[in-house]
């Protein structure tokens, strides 16, 4: 741990001075981890998880070792468009998360914060936003982005493109769930595709994109698949892979890794032993940096989190064979688009179909939708028969921990949940 | 007839009138959020807490919002969920202004429309229509601005009381701009609505509209002699046109945060008077005074102690005082002002003239004047050491940074939020916990061996944090060196959000703490001026002001 915060105290402070420096250390160190990744994978982990760990590194070297291929885009913008324009997304989130893992995520929040950006701003927007303006983050190609599903998007993004002088795309998604707005969207992202054709000079082949779509949503039920086969089953579980499964399935949705990952899923499920310990189903994100949640979660054998919403947002009752009517329903059909009542009733239909025995809403600092529906999240999870505990934290940003709290608060919940041995 | 509330520019209100509603902006500051924080988590946006409590109190049975955020639609969510409301009904209001964005809000007005007239029992008036339109007039001459996150009423007005200019209200709800250009007569339902939806997306955006290019006609206005920049805490939009404002306008420029309570106006009042008198324009109303000796007063009276300094018609320093404020800052501030006579060996009659500063500066009837401590600050400063640009202050309550001009007038200040963060009060807590005196804390901290971080800014977290590094048989001086570095991150921030330049000066009682100089120090990457009258700075100045009178 020491190395990571030495490695993390460099970056940091290079960045004041010599960015392209600290992002040359940044780059090192992430593809040393990657070859960790690749030669000496962790094996207490199922092999499709250690798989999409390798496939999750990668996604975040794309834009440090390509910038001028890579596309920035919000968390929940369908990335298949992008793909075919030969261009390699990431998200703010992702960044963020795994700058915090790095130790690196400090000055730069504190940099945007000197800005004159709130401090309630939220940690993974604030984060990526300080590292970008501060030099670390190279110029990328461009920027697609939707309001959907939080306020910081409709901010971040268009600062970053004025920072870098980069040309931007919006996409406004409507709350409702109508089939007009599923047309608004739809024609978005028709304009979208020439958007991408003019910035990148690179053509796009409808019915590669066709296929493409296709393949998305063939990855997406087969991950619905292995959801529904680990309810019985043991899988070990940390407390990245959810957030990756959440992450890849966007980023990468519609590309052949991407499933070839649910194929291994559905492989590893049906070798797995039977169920032991609690299952835990997760609302939003997980702060994975936590020792008190690591000492909880993080690969027990009397506990798992067999589930992060953030990994099975889409409605895939839902489907068009027309690849723009199908991204567009992933948006307006979203969990997360809407009243707070579809996102928990998919959280409730999710969570019942891994088995779980309790579930952890999230309340990550500055998301305001997700402290905002907390007390009704309570309520209606309980009201189908699913204990939850509403764990208030952050998962990027280490100075809104309160670790005493989060350890008596988790460690309170899964005694109440039982029968295992918990420390 | 009940009334129907919005909270929205982009609300329909001109439909609702002809559907037979009585609108009004829902703008109240409650005194607390005792009734909301029981239904919903405490931090999300003041103003939707404040709805919430409204509601809860049984003040409103119609409401139309608009997806306007986060916290908004969480309102939403939870006011659905009590059941208590008679008519409640959300917007979905798009994010561009497109044609077909215009086409699905035709849309969700006819949908609107269909609700509301079956809730009223009433049907579309299209005369009371056309008549609801009230263009709003701007007007052309010197004024300041609020602009930002909505502001209360009780805070706008306390805002326009401090100020020696017309102040208008741009923020939010109040810059709404339709119906500029009324329709033609002659137009249908379905055409009037087409041209409806245009004009409510064609306003003066606001930071919720993915472009939002078009606010700058709000800041770049040739009239405009000042703004007032307003945010709600946990609500993120403003801030960030705020950093972009910032940056780019030569208008002076107030930053003020609220939580949309009718709490820490003392904090707020100050720095709308200290931005109202960095303005340079005079409001003023003199007090008549009798002539006194040729001595000048200046008392500071503070959250902790009370100062006083009396210059003679030279402005050299004849007597300083510096006592505990104790019960009310009337008498604490006589109190420090007879020993003050008492040691300059003379009478109240031969001060000439007295000025007060300080948060209790206008409890005291004494004075002639009363000054902030902000303004009477910068010019002890300057007093002290006419090289100082930058003074740092972290007092008991709060903390500040003030830009100086070279003149020893202020150029522009910040100061912290509510949070105790970074202030007096700050270490004085963790004082209490390491059970240490503040001046034992003052005195470590400078030979410490393992470079601590405390992670937690916030009070409550920042206590636990070094309760655990107590048990972790941590060295005091290196949980004490951590607690510096953490009130100097906090510290620097203020300095560069208003843009420190050298040379810097400290003030205030924590000037003493050596430790914590030295970890600021170290952060800015410059040296202090640490004068031994540091904390006689405000009173200095007050009685530099009293000696213009």
């Amino acid at each position: 741990m020491e190395i990571i915060k030495t490695f993390g105290n460099y970056v940091e402070k290079w960045c004041e001075n010599t960015p392209d420096r600290a992002r040359w250390l940044l780059t090192k160190g992430w593809e040393a981890q990657d070859m960790k990744f690749r030669l000496a994978p962790s094996k207490k982990i199922n092999p499709s998880d250690q798989y999409l760990a390798r496939m999750m590194m990668n996604v975040m070297l794309q834009p440090l070792k390509h910038p001028d291929q890579s596309v920035l885009v919000s968390v929940f913008t369908p990335c298949e468009l992008m793909q075919e324009a030969g261009l390699y997304p990431y998200n703010v989130e992702s960044f963020s998360c795994y700058l915090t893992a790095s130790s690196a995520e400090r000055a730069f929040l504190q940099s945007a914060e000197d800005s004159g950006l709130s401090e309630t701003l939220c940690s993974y927007h604030k984060t990526f936003i300080g590292a970008a303006e501060k030099g670390l983050l190279p110029k990328p190609k461009c920027i697609v982005y939707t309001n959907l599903a939080c306020d910081a998007n409709l901010l971040t993004f268009q600062r970053l493109a004025e920072f870098f002088h980069v040309p931007v795309f919006s996409i406004d998604v409507p709350s409702g769930q109508t089939s007009e707005n599923v047309a608004y969207v739809a024609a978005q992202l028709r304009a979208l595709r020439g958007f991408l054709e003019q910035t990148t000079g690179h053509q796009i082949d409808e019915d590669k994109l066709v296929q493409r779509v296709k393949r998305g949503y063939k990855t997406l039920q087969q991950f619905d698949a292995f959801q529904s086969a680990r309810a019985d089953r043991f899988i070990p579980s940390d407390l990245v892979s959810p957030l990756y499964s959440g992450m890849t399935n966007n980023i990468l949705l519609g590309t052949e890794e991407e499933a070839l990952y649910t194929e291994k899923l559905l492989q590893d499920v049906k070798k797995a032993p039977p169920k032991k310990g609690k299952h835990i189903y997760w609302m939003h994100t997980i702060p994975f940096w936590s020792d008190a949640v690591k000492d909880a979660l993080l690969l027990n054998d009397d506990v798992q989190i067999v589930g992060c919403e953030l990994s099975q947002a889409t409605d895939i009752s839902r489907h068009s064979e027309d690849p723009y009517e199908e991204m567009a329903m992933r948006l307006i059909y979203h969990a997360l688009n809407g009243p707070i009542s579809r996102r928990i009733n998919a959280g409730i239909r999710h969570a019942k179909q891994a088995g779980a025995d309790g579930v952890v809403w999230f309340n990550h600092w500055g998301c305001k939708h997700t402290l905002g529906g907390s007390r009704i999240a309570k309520k209606r999870f309980e009201e189908a028969g699913l204990p939850t505990l509403i764990l208030d934290g952050d998962g990027c940003d280490r100075s809104h921990g309160g670790e005493g709290q989060t350890s008596t608060r988790l460690g309170a919940f899964l005694e109440m949940l039982g029968d295992f041995a918990h420390e | 007839m009940n009334k129907t509330y919005y909270v929205c520019k982009y609300t329909p209100v001109e439909l609702l009138t002809a559907l037979g509603g009585k609108c009004e902006i829902l703008n109240e500051m409650p005194e607390g959020f005792e009734r909301a924080e029981q239904i919903t988590h405490p931090n999300i946006c003041g103003f939707g807490k404040a709805v919430l409590e409204e509601v809860l109190a049984g003040n409103i049975k119609e409401l139309v919002l608009v997806n306007c955020c986060d916290t908004i639609r969480s309102v939403y969510d939870i006011l659905e969920d009590s059941g208590q409301m008679d008519f409640l009904y959300m917007i979905d209001m798009l994010h561009c202004d497109i044609e077909c964005s215009r086409e699905r809000t035709a849309m969700q007005l006819k949908a609107l429309t269909s609700a509301y007239a079956s809730y009223k029992g009433t049907t579309f008036d299209k005369a009371a229509f056309l008549k609801a339109f009230q263009p709003k007039e701007r007007t052309q001459e010197p004024h300041l601005a609020v602009l930002g996150a909505r502001m209360g009423q009780e805070l706008f007005e306390m805002t326009s009381n401090s100020m020696p200019l017309p102040v208008v209200n741009e923020t939010c709800v109040y810059n709404r701009s339709v119906g500029e250009n009324l329709p033609s007569e002659d137009m249908d339902f379905d055409a009037l609505m087409e041209w409806y939806a245009g004009e409510l997306l064609h306003q003066i955006p606001c930071m919720r509209m993915m472009d939002h290019a078009g606010r700058k006609q709000l800041y770049q206005d040739p009239s405009l002699k000042g703004i007032i920049y307003h945010t709600v805490k946990f609500c993120d939009f403003y801030s960030f046109e705020y950093a972009d404002i910032k940056s780019h306008t030569d208008v002076p420029l107030l930053k003020i945060e609220s939580d949309f309570t009718l709490q820490s106006s003392g904090q707020l009042s100050t720095r709308l008077e200290a931005f109202a008198e960095s303005l340079g324009i005079q409001k003023e109303t003199k007090k008549e005074r009798t002539m006194g000796k040729g001595y000048y007063a200046g008392i500071d009276s503070g959250s902790t102690s009370t100062d006083v300094v009396i210059l003679n018609k030279d402005r050299k320093i004849i007597s300083s005082v510096i006592m505990p404020t104790g019960a009310g800052a009337a008498n604490g501030a006589e109190r420090a002002l007879e020993e003050a006579l008492e040691q300059a060996d003379i009478a109240r009659e031969d001060l000439a003239a007295v000025v007060t500063t300080g948060y209790g500066r206008t409890a005291i009837s004494d004075g002639d004047k009363s000054i902030t401590e902000i303004t009477c600050h910068a010019r002890g400063a300057h007093f002290l050491d006419p090289k100082v640009r930058t003074v740092v202050d972290i007092g008991g309550q709060d903390s500040k940074v003030i830009r100086l001009n070279e003149d020893g007038s202020v150029k522009n200040f910040v100061m912290n939020d509510k949070c105790a963060a970074g202030t007096g009060r700050f270490l004085e807590m963790m004082a209490k916990t390491m059970e240490m005196s503040l001046d034992e804390l003052s005195q470590v901290g400078l030979s410490y061996q393992e470079d601590i971080t405390i992670s937690s800014m916030c009070t409550v977290f920042a206590e636990s944090e070094v309760v655990s590094l107590i048990a972790q048989n941590k060295r005091t001086d290196d949980i004490v060196h951590g607690l510096n570095k953490a009130v100097a991150a906090k510290t620097a921030s203020l300095v560069k959000r208003v843009g420190g330049e050298e040379a810097y000066m400290m003030t205030g009682g924590v000037a003493q703490n050596k430790g914590l100089v030295k970890t600021l120090e170290e952060r800015l990457g410059t040296s202090m001026v640490i004068s031994e009258k540091s904390q006689l700075c405000g009173a200095l100045g007050a009685a530099l002001f009293a000696t213009d009178i």
